[in-house]
């Protein structure tokens, strides 16, 4: 989990990740829409692919890349563990405030 | 926006019996967000004023509110206080209040700034969601139920 937060915590990154959300793309393919050099779009593409956002596979002597929706679904999963806590809390909380305003205007 | 599922890390629906605008001071006032999240709360909303809750005594979540609509709405970015890992700015929560009956609808939204508008906020964040990942392992025990609950 950790190595998909950092994955996308970077804002290239997470262009290359809308990039690959809809159709395969080449490692050239997606390096040729950057302005940093390729070794460094290849680094990012490493990164994705360790954090399980990305998938990718050989054909000839091209590596193609898909984003992996899956691995976003760990992180909402995640999220999901620390917000539902909280807004739960938050309803209890506001109710309460309410509960105690009608209570002083009904007095 | 070209993919809104892409940047949608969580959305849910509350449906809460109490007013829009008794709801809404939960999350623009300190001692009210103290009742539902962290210890210790700072908070000044106005556009671009501080957001700051210290969630369990060591992560501290920090952010700027960037749009405040009483009762209707409210929206600030998310992250935390030194954790090199993931940038606050990329980052944030909308929520949106709409009265329902004598009660209110809540959709509380948290997702991800699009990369292409992310140089606008870059300025002033530096961390987000790592602190999260190690506030789950929870090593020390806090009054927040999340804590406690994460297996991770």
């Amino acid at each position: 989990m950790d190595a998909a937060l950092r994955a996308i915590a970077e804002p290239r990154r997470r262009e290359i990740l809308d990039l690959v959300r809809t159709r395969e793309r080449s490692a050239g393919d997606i390096a040729a829409r950057f302005d940093v050099s390729r070794p460094a779009i290849s680094q990012h593409l490493a990164v994705l692919e360790d954090a399980g956002l990305v998938s990718a596979r050989r054909d000839g002597n091209r590596r193609l890349y898909r984003a992996r929706p899956e691995g976003m679904a760990e992180l909402r999963e995640y999220l999901d563990g620390f917000w539902t806590v909280h807004l739960a809390k938050l309803k209890d909380a506001a109710e309460h405030e309410q509960r105690r305003r009608r209570g002083r205007r009904n007095r | 926006m070209a993919d809104a599922t892409a940047e949608d890390l969580y959305r849910q629906d509350v449906r809460i019996d109490a007013a829009p605008d008794v709801v809404f001071e939960f999350f623009v006032d300190g001692e009210h967000m103290l009742r539902w999240m962290g210890i210790e709360a700072k908070l000044d909303a106005t556009p671009g004023g501080e957001f700051r809750v210290d969630v369990n005594g060591r992560d501290v979540a920090v952010g700027e509110f960037v749009e405040i609509d009483r009762p209707h709405r409210v929206v600030f970015t998310f992250g935390w206080l030194d954790s090199a890992d993931m940038p606050p700015g990329c980052s944030r929560v909308e929520v949106t209040l709409t009265p329902d009956e004598d009660g209110t609808l809540l959709r509380f939204e948290h997702r991800l700034v699009p990369a292409d508008r992310l140089a606008q906020h870059a300025e002033g964040w530096d961390h987000f969601l790592p602190r999260l990942a190690v506030a789950g392992a929870g090593a020390d025990p806090g009054p927040d139920p999340w804590l406690d609950e994460s297996p991770h």
